[in-house]
């Protein structure tokens, strides 16, 4: 090793660990700083790319998953936080039978338009469906407050998580 | 000319939702090659600054890092006529220093950090009327006016429509500079391959502008440069620069393998391109019936540090002033200034929406004055399928340019009359609008309207290759990009129409220089009534050599059942969109039902209702979510989104969502979209712009919704509380 004074000062913080993460059912074993987060561990070493980076500061919603069936901005987590915990993408969602109300729903309602925010918005409705099965457009319009969507199409977005909700 | 139609006019599933739906479709930065490394950019912390000194030494030296890429190491042939991919005199505070290549996103962060630039500090200077003063700091050599003078465009003569007039009316405007942020960054991937080079990057013209620029920057030919934008996550006119791709492919050719540039939210909001703040001066004349003898429009544009797509931008802010009413004498005069600010560019709808601000909130004033209801005094003067009196300058056997200034030439279809009639419906106009400021109380209503013209799509080259193979499926490919509109469904409805196949036969490729012809930038609204066209006559193209195949065959054409030999059929076409005797123009009438609380001045918007002619609807639910997504992006510039800088430094304040103000799912109401016009003789089946146009009137709409319910005109956008307040107590028009 080289071991200048230059490097010698590159040493920020601890070190690399090896974990394993709960994601989509599987245990995945992944490679991690203290600083990285659960939203690059998942787009970067497990190629899990429907969440979405895009204000990586908790503000856009774009990189919801869930943990332990909650949304969360995955941006906001590290991935040190969530060791034990299950994680769900929207890859883990778009396999199950009762996500097909809400791909559906979004299809038929052109609840997106670049389709950048859109994976955030189905899992935070989906976990928002869940819960509060009988919510009508108002609450699931606030449930889905924390999420950004630059072509506005939330309109549509509003309409297709309702039709979802009475799809059931 | 009423067609029986099966695909065009019907609301298929928009193409690709599933797989954005389900997590699937990817996105630039979604993308990985084998090697791949992670690139991060060194910023300058200042607004006008020369590098001095340079030291990457410790930076190289970092585990982890492969290349470091500083002016030092670029070619130095402009990628712009003001733009280079790096120098070393910077022009904003997040101008591009250098570049670092690493195994890491948080390792090239970290080598960054150990990059030492010693700055000499220059005078800069923000402001466009301080730019243009003698002595000024020079942010290009060739001086702060771009390109040396004032665009005048003018039809008739204002001075003699001054002359002419029984009254004159003037007035001074201020708009915002502000973000499109789309909710993709910017990001781009280089690969090389030997002296082939094949670039990922979100794009809006990977023929256009990315791979010519990096065959020209890099001394490529042509054919070893591939450009390829994955889906987009949000165009807006942006992204369509080519400096991002020059230093990603330099910085993969130095590293010696894959690179990937993934813009972080704060540099999308200050190295992205933004709008330029705009200073207008709008001065109309009129008879003593209200009828306009002269309509007369100066911009004082900010460029910011580099012009890009900017003088376009300052064209269209004359656009309204110039067409929008009937009046024999118009002039528009636009100034580009660069200054040490972040760089502008083009954004959803140009300048059209600065200009139509100041337009339609003068003539508003002007019906006030006059007495007259603002909706009557609309249908009044505003211009008609005529087109503007005067004489044409065009030569009759050429087609139209992009925007004429010249009178004597009809539109192709004009409906505005039917959008203002259907809008003032629908709203209830006639039943509801009380006089301008007669409400009393702390919250007070109104009723405004604002209308919009614009060109689109017109005066372009469409290419399109529409291919059957033997097993009876339609390969269109086209060079554009579906930034996010949805132009990918639009014309695999044109394709399945013109050839006679159900929909789920067509497979559009675009946006990849590999494998599509050749294209203009995505832009003015142009994919359906331009590359449409093309796909339309590819197809004819195609379905006409089948047809000669299958000679005596009878009746319909059936690629299924046709499989005559094994080569591919291909159709192609390539069109300049617009005709020799008509401007095509896309039309719109907006009305705005806002409540005012006076208290503290914040503005609800109740009701918005959006009446459009963009020609035939090639997709009803489509258009009408552009339609809404527009009019809401637009709502919220009007009442709060602004990018600040700091005015000592340049620092841009707010560059994240929460401070620019993003508009949010609760923040307005559903818009109301209507296409009450028909189907227009030049586009293909009909069509208009529309992609531009649903942004053009809000601004004004909303501001002569307040004047109705306040009776003061708010002429500095965005609308804040604090300006609200302000406006209404200098008029004296509070409580009372």
């Amino acid at each position: 090793m080289d071991h200048t004074p230059s490097t010698v000062a590159m040493n920020f913080g601890p070190q690399r660990t090896q974990l394993h993460l709960e994601v989509n059912g599987q245990s995945r074993p992944v490679d991690v700083e203290p600083r990285t987060t659960l939203l690059d561990v998942l787009r970067e070493q497990l190629d899990l790319t429907g969440a979405k980076r895009a204000c990586d500061r908790g503000e856009c919603g774009a990189c919801t998953v869930l943990v332990d069936d909650q949304p969360m901005y995955a941006c906001h987590l590290l991935a040190l936080q969530v060791r034990m915990r299950k994680i769900v993408t929207i890859e883990g969602l778009a396999e199950r039978e009762d996500f097909r109300r809400l791909l559906e729903a979004f299809v038929t309602n052109d609840a997106g338009q670049c389709g950048f925010c859109t994976p955030g918005f189905v899992v935070a409705a989906y976990a928002a469906l869940r819960r509060f099965p009988e919510a009508d457009a108002q609450q699931l319009r606030w449930e889905l407050v924390g999420h950004i969507c630059r072509c506005n199409a939330y309109e549509n977005i509003v309409a297709a998580v309702s039709d979802a909700g009475r799809r059931r | 000319m009423e067609q029986d139609l099966a695909v065009v006019g019907v609301a298929v599933p928009r193409l690709g939702l599933a797989e954005k739906v389900r997590g699937q479709a990817r996105y630039t930065a979604d993308l990985k090659r084998p090697g791949m490394l992670y690139g991060r950019v060194l910023r300058s912390p200042h607004a006008h600054a020369r590098i001095v000194h340079l030291d990457t030494a410790e930076a190289e030296r970092v585990p982890g890092v492969h290349a470091v890429l500083t002016h030092q190491d670029v070619p130095q042939r402009r990628i712009d006529a003001d733009l280079l991919p790096l120098e070393p005199l910077l022009r904003f505070v997040g101008d591009e220093v250098a570049l670092v290549a690493a195994e890491s996103e948080v390792i090239a962060e970290d080598a960054l950090r150990l990059i030492r630039v010693e700055y000499e500090v220059l005078p800069a200077v923000f402001d466009a009327e301080e730019g243009l003063q003698p002595g000024a700091p020079s942010v290009h050599p060739q001086g702060n006016l771009v390109g040396g003078k004032t665009l005048v465009v003018e039809r008739g003569s204002v001075a003699q429509g001054f002359a002419e007039a029984a009254q004159v009316f003037e007035e001074t405007f201020h708009t915002q500079m502000h973000a499109p942020v789309g909710m993709e960054t910017r990001a781009a991937l280089a690969e090389w391959d030997g002296d082939r080079l094949t670039v990922w990057k979100t794009s809006r013209a990977v023929h256009a502008s990315d791979r010519q620029t990096l065959a020209r920057v890099l001394g490529l030919p042509l054919e070893q440069v591939r450009v390829i934008c994955p889906n987009m996550g949000g165009g807006f006119g942006n992204k369509d620069e080519g400096r991002l791709a020059v230093l990603v492919a330099l910085l993969a050719r130095k590293a010696g393998r894959p690179v990937r540039i993934e813009y972080s939210r704060a540099e999308e909001f200050v190295a992205g391109r933004n709008r330029q703040e705009a200073h207008m001066r709008l001065k109309i004349g009129i008879q003593p019936d209200g009828t306009p003898t002269a309509i007369d429009l100066h911009a004082t544009m900010n460029a910011g540090a580099f012009v890009a797509s900017g003088m376009n931008v300052t064209r269209r802010v004359g656009q309204g002033a110039l067409y929008l009413y009937t009046c024999p004498n118009a002039r528009f005069e636009g100034m580009t200034v660069y200054t040490n600010r972040p760089a502008g560019g083009s954004f959803r709808g140009l300048g059209a929406p600065l200009g139509h601000f100041a337009l339609e909130v003068l003539m508003d004033q002007i019906a006030a004055a006059l007495g007259v209801d603002p909706l009557d005094y609309r249908l009044q003067h505003h211009v008609t399928s005529a087109g503007q009196p005067g004489q044409r300058r065009t030569p009759p056997d050429q087609v139209l340019p992009d925007e004429p200034v010249e009178g004597g030439v009809p539109f192709s279809s004009n409906g505005m009359r039917e959008c203002l009639l259907a809008g003032a419906e629908r709203i209830g106009w006639r039943r509801r609008r009380q006089p301008n400021g007669a409400g009393t109380g702390m919250l007070r209503r109104g009723l405004g309207l604002a209308m919009g013209i614009y060109k689109g799509g017109t005066g372009r080259e469409g290419e399109a290759e529409v291919r059957i193979t033997p097993d009876g499926r339609v390969q269109v490919a086209v060079g554009g990009v579906d930034v996010g509109q949805g132009s990918t469904t639009i014309l695999a409805q044109i394709a399945a129409e013109a050839l006679g196949v159900p929909i789920d036969r067509i497979n559009v490729v675009m946006a990849d220089t590999g494998r599509t012809p050749p294209a203009h930038v995505t832009a003015g609204s142009s994919t359906t009534i331009t590359t449409g066209a093309a796909v339309k006559l590819a197809a004819e193209d195609a379905k006409r050599q089948l047809l000669a195949l299958v000679d005596g065959l009878p009746q319909a054409f059936d690629p299924e059942v046709a499989p005559v030999r094994r080569e591919d059929i291909v159709g192609t076409a390539r069109v300049t969109s617009g005709s020799n005797a008509y401007l095509t123009n896309a039309f719109a009438a907006h009305f705005a039902e806002v409540e005012v609380d006076i208290r503290n001045g914040r503005i609800r918007v109740l009701r918005y209702v959006a009446a459009h002619d963009s020609g035939r609807i090639v997709h009803p639910r489509l258009a009408e979510n552009q339609v809404s997504g527009g009019v809401l992006q637009f709502l919220g510039i009007t009442l709060r989104e602004e990018l600040y800088l700091d005015k000592h430094r340049g620092v841009t304040l707010n560059a994240n969502f929460l401070e620019h103000k993003s508009t949010s799912i609760v923040d307005f109401p559903p818009i109301e979209v209507l296409f009450p016009a028909g189907p227009d003789p030049v586009g293909p089946y009909g069509a208009k712009a529309l992609g531009e146009p649903p942004v053009v009137p809000v601004l004004a709409a909303v501001a002569n919704a307040v004047a109705n319910a306040t009776g003061v005109w708010l002429r500095d956008v965005p609308f804040t509380p604090q300006r609200v307040l302000q406006a209404i107590h200098e008029h004296g028009k509070g409580v009372r």
